[in-house]
């Protein structure tokens, strides 16, 4: 195998490692046209989603993810379909300030009809496309990887497996000077302490911190109260005794490496190097903002065999155990459950790992992508008020 | 050092005071695998911690090289290490009831 990394090379300077005609709808209703114009073309993807314009406490956060979604680098083009309106015209602009990226608008005020926008959106998206085969992959440096780290389904042994073996392959990569980002404020709590230590600086080890404290007050706030649940009675059946023990776990996704700093939610990640970004533990709104954020590639550790994945970016799926790999083999690219089963070390599986990410990025397609697993969903933290 | 397939136990880190028993342990198995010298004390499931070093009571448990809690009372090498004698830093199960 060789160990060159290829990409495509955009006009800003960001690489990507698909290169995908994504059809964006910027209002809901818009989402089964865009769907007929990818499942007509090809090639294309779709994205669907229920935000009808509504402007509220959340409308800053979907600005923000619909238009970082639009801009990432894995996108050779995307179509936009508006209504016209000034808040999905910002959308559209927002995700050219992002990214350089190449960009085509559908306006149902100006084509008038929506077969009109089906008809003319398939001779584009066709005709993109074949633009698209033409761009070639070339040698890329690894700050072109863009890693995302997920868990989803999680069991007994994903801190001991397949999280474990994410962090050595995250080590990796930041020693060769891609980025890494680690999520899920909500696996994290009980053991920012431990990664705030790791911090390149005490501010962002204070940020570390305050942001799991944020999301401690907003839950409070709510009268959830998720410490009599932390750990699970059935994570303790399956041998966690403690909180921090179970953070400790789902954090090992992200090694050793120091922090270089933390985002807020689908923030744009650009230097290299290992972070953290405040997203919610929903797997979907997750990879999402992972997407929005300029991530190119995520691996996502599961001990149920969680199918969820992306439209743009190749979602790798590893098992924490055996069991669960052989039995739904169509969702799981690499079995970690094998350093349970003592056939083979943390180092063995995170070098297959490692090999498999570098693969993938290399155009190996995933088996989220060859099942089409295109979730979408965006995410929001109030009420929906019209204003 | 025994061959892999051998192995029963997990060593996460060296720096552990812990190891994660990857089968079922019974009480007096030996297990002599990566150095270890243990006799298990009590039946240990799969999935649950077995005491590598002696443990005081206060004294932290070390999972992944890191703090995790600490020992409620003295555990000797080969004891199970769980609820029973181990409690979180915070935001323990316990010390919220």
């Amino acid at each position: 195998m060789s160990n060159q990394l290829t990409a495509f090379e955009r006009s800003d300077g960001r690489w990507g490692l698909r290169n995908h005609v994504l059809i964006l709808p910027l209002h809901s209703a818009f989402s089964a046209t865009a769907r007929k114009i990818a499942d007509d073309s090809s090639g294309a993807v779709a994205v669907s989603h229920d935000w009808s314009g509504e402007v509220d406490g959340d409308f800053d956060r979907i600005v923000k993810t619909i238009s970082g979604f639009a801009a990432n680098p894995n996108n050779f083009a995307t179509i936009f379909i508006t209504i016209g309106t000034p808040n999905e015209l910002a959308i559209i602009e927002l995700a050219k300030k992002i990214g350089l990226g190449k960009f085509e608008v559908l306006n149902v005020a100006e084509l008038g009809s929506m077969s009109k926008i089906a008809d003319i959106g398939l001779q584009m998206a066709n005709s993109l496309l074949k633009e698209a085969k033409l761009s070639q992959r070339i040698s890329a440096p690894w700050s072109a990887i863009k890693l995302g780290q997920e868990c989803g389904g999680s069991d007994a042994l994903s801190g001991i497996t397949a999280n474990p073996a994410l962090g050595v392959a995250s080590d990796r990569l930041v020693g060769l000077g891609s980025s890494s980002v680690l999520g899920e404020t909500t696996e994290i709590l009980g053991a920012e302490h431990l990664l705030a230590a790791r911090a390149i600086t005490p501010e962002i080890g204070a940020r570390i911190v305050e942001t799991v404290a944020r999301y401690e007050r907003s839950i409070n706030y709510e009268g959830i109260d998720m410490r009599g649940a932390q750990p699970s009675r059935g994570n303790i059946e399956g041998g966690l005794t403690t909180l921090e023990e179970k953070s400790l776990g789902a954090a090992k996704k992200a090694g050793s490496a120091q922090f270089s700093g933390v985002f807020e939610y689908a923030d744009q990640v650009i230097n290299p190097g290992l972070y953290f970004m405040d997203t919610p533990g929903h797997d979907t709104e997750q990879l999402t903002g992972f997407a929005a954020a300029g991530i190119n590639i995520v691996v996502f550790t599961t001990g149920r065999g969680t199918p969820t994945g992306s439209a743009i970016v190749p979602t790798i799926k590893v098992a924490t155990n055996t069991t669960m790999a052989s039995a739904i083999p169509d969702l799981i690219d690499l079995n970690a459950g094998t350093i349970a089963d003592g056939i083979a070390t943390l180092t063995d599986v995170g070098g297959e790992l490692f090999d498999l990410i570098l693969e993938v990025a290399n155009g190996k397609l995933t088996k989220a992508e060859k099942g089409l697993h295109h979730e979408f969903s965006l995410s929001r933290m109030y009420n929906t008020v019209i204003r | 050092m025994l061959p892999i397939l051998m192995r029963k136990v997990l060593i996460l880190n060296e720096d552990d005071n812990i190891a994660v028993c990857l089968v079922e342990l019974e009480i007096g198995e030996v297990i002599g695998q990566d150095g270890l010298n243990l006799t298990i004390q009590n039946r240990i499931p799969r999935g649950h911690k077995v005491a590598t070093k002696a443990i005081a009571k206060d004294d932290g448990i070390i999972k992944y090289g890191e703090r995790m809690g600490h020992a409620t009372s003295d555990i000797k090498v080969g004891e199970h290490v769980h609820t029973h004698n181990v409690l979180g830093d915070r935001l323990s199960t316990e010390q919220s009831k």
